[in-house]
């Protein structure tokens, strides 16, 4: 009897575990449990947080392909006291397909705090755009947090064969208009304005958007090296973080309208 | 530019078609070479060449246990899509086990296969004009597979008295591609077999 039941709980796993692996194309863009909308799922979590005086986050990027050094990386944010939450900043997947976003979702699933992804270049090649606009929502948003506005956008000009429209400063520019309740803007992007891959012809009205604000930081990934700049001479810092690939993060603290940023190796 | 890419498009999408209708009534064609002729029908559920896909295959070497398969499949909007697949499929029965005169299994088959997305977002050759030579190193609408496959094959003399039916077969087939397989490679520990091999099923009929 007992071996029955063994048995039928057996098949009934490899029955579950089949359905799982049916797979219509590595192109689809979602599958029967694709999660949706995770941007705005986290970011709902993230307005529940109780308020304190500091806003700690990570800066990490270019998840694609390191599943492992993916998972430690989760670790150790996990073990970080007091971080409010994570930019996941492009590059989620290697070659925009729905199967490595959900891994990469599944582990980033493992912090304790909420993630927030941005666009990156690979994300955007195939059906990937089509992928993370249902899975994790749209290029451009924004969000605040203790009064300050994180403006998130896709900067991955090569993959739009510049044609003038990505970066949309049109829409940038409206992100900083003044409104109640924000006292200060970080920019967050996958590639820095310094970069092949950006629009030349973009990069100072962009750049000039982005420094005539109360501006603390602009952030970036991208490069797979860390990389500090300050464009125009003015002292708003441009930050690239270095790569999931060489386990390395930015940690970036917001004290009293101050940002401080510091890498961690793992 | 977009209106003269999307012809192509379905110019390209008519050509396999009719290819493919052509190739499965060819058998009225009499003065259609022989060896041209498919042996059999294919209807196949998902397997990362359509939700369902279609097709004509034919035998290969003197013992008939390879085959060499051209299909054409499409995803639904609803399940993922649209999208569009072709595909030619290989692949090779060593182990066969009868079952009295009315079915054989084949529990082990190795097969490869190419699949091709149609579609404005796949590149077959990445643009020259937008990337340096290498940026990407792999093509977005070319996917090579490796697969394995196990099979059941019914009599079909037995099944369907005077039909023209020679044999009906029932199969389930795993595969990976090469994009799932350097992922892989690269993650040994962190992700398991089960994570990059997907499965299909299908029905594969011989005349």
């Amino acid at each position: 009897m007992n071996t029955r039941i063994v048995h039928l709980l057996l098949w009934v796993t490899l029955i579950f575990q089949a359905c799982d692996s049916i797979e219509y194309s590595p192109n689809q863009i979602f599958d029967n449990d694709s999660p949706r909308d995770l941007n705005k799922k986290n970011l709902q979590w993230l307005s529940e947080n109780a308020a304190d005086d500091t806003i700690r986050f990570v800066l990490a990027g270019d998840s694609q392909r390191e599943y492992i050094y993916s998972k430690k990386l989760v670790e150790t944010i996990n073990d970080i006291p007091g971080v409010d939450f994570v930019l996941l900043d492009g590059d989620i997947s290697d070659f925009g397909l729905l199967q490595e976003m959900e891994w990469v979702n599944e582990i980033f699933s493992g912090l304790k705090v909420p993630y927030i992804g941005v666009i990156g270049n690979h994300d955007l090649v195939a059906n990937g755009e089509k992928v993370f606009k249902r899975m994790y929502g749209d290029l451009n948003f924004s969000f605040v947090y203790r009064g300050v506005k994180f403006v998130c956008h896709n900067t991955n000009s090569r993959e739009a064969a510049f044609n003038g429209r990505v970066p949309d400063l049109t829409w940038l520019k409206e992100q900083f208009v003044p409104e109640d309740g924000v006292n200060a803007y970080v920019a967050v992007a996958h590639v820095p304005p310094n970069d092949g891959d950006f629009d030349a012809k973009l990069s100072e009205e962009y750049i000039n958007t982005i420094n005539a604000h109360n501006t603390l930081a602009a952030l970036y990934a991208h490069i797979h090296r860390e990389d500090v700049f300050y464009p125009h001479g003015q002292n708003i810092p441009y930050i690239c973080t270095n790569a999931i690939e060489h386990r390395q993060f930015m940690l970036i603290e917001i004290v009293n309208g101050k940002l401080e940023f510091r890498n961690i190796t793992y | 530019m977009e209106s003269l890419n999307l012809e192509i498009l379905l110019i390209k999408n008519l050509l396999t078609v009719s290819i493919l209708l052509f190739l499965i009534t060819g058998k009225a064609q009499a003065q259609f070479p022989e060896i041209l002729i498919p042996k059999t029908a294919i209807i196949q559920y998902a397997g990362s060449i359509g939700y369902l896909s279609a097709g004509a295959g034919y035998p290969l070497f003197k013992n008939k246990r390879g085959n060499l398969d051209f299909n054409y499949g499409f995803v639904p909007a609803g399940k993922g899509g649209p999208l569009h697949i072709a595909s030619i499929k290989f692949a090779y029965r060593p182990i066969e086990i009868k079952l009295k005169d009315w079915g054989r299994i084949y529990p082990l088959n190795p097969g490869a296969f190419l699949s091709y997305h149609f579609g404005k977002e796949f590149d077959l050759h990445w643009d020259k004009s937008q990337y340096e030579k290498g940026y990407y190193w792999w093509s977005s609408a070319l996917r090579p597979h490796i697969s394995v496959s196990n099979e059941l094959k019914l009599n079909g003399k037995k099944l369907f008295r005077g039909s023209k039916i020679n044999s009906l077969s029932i199969y389930s087939e795993f595969n990976t591609n090469e994009l799932y397989m350097v992922s892989y490679l690269q993650n040994m520990g962190g992700l398991g077999l089960s994570d990059i091999f997907k499965l299909g099923f299908g029905v594969r009929l011989g005349f």
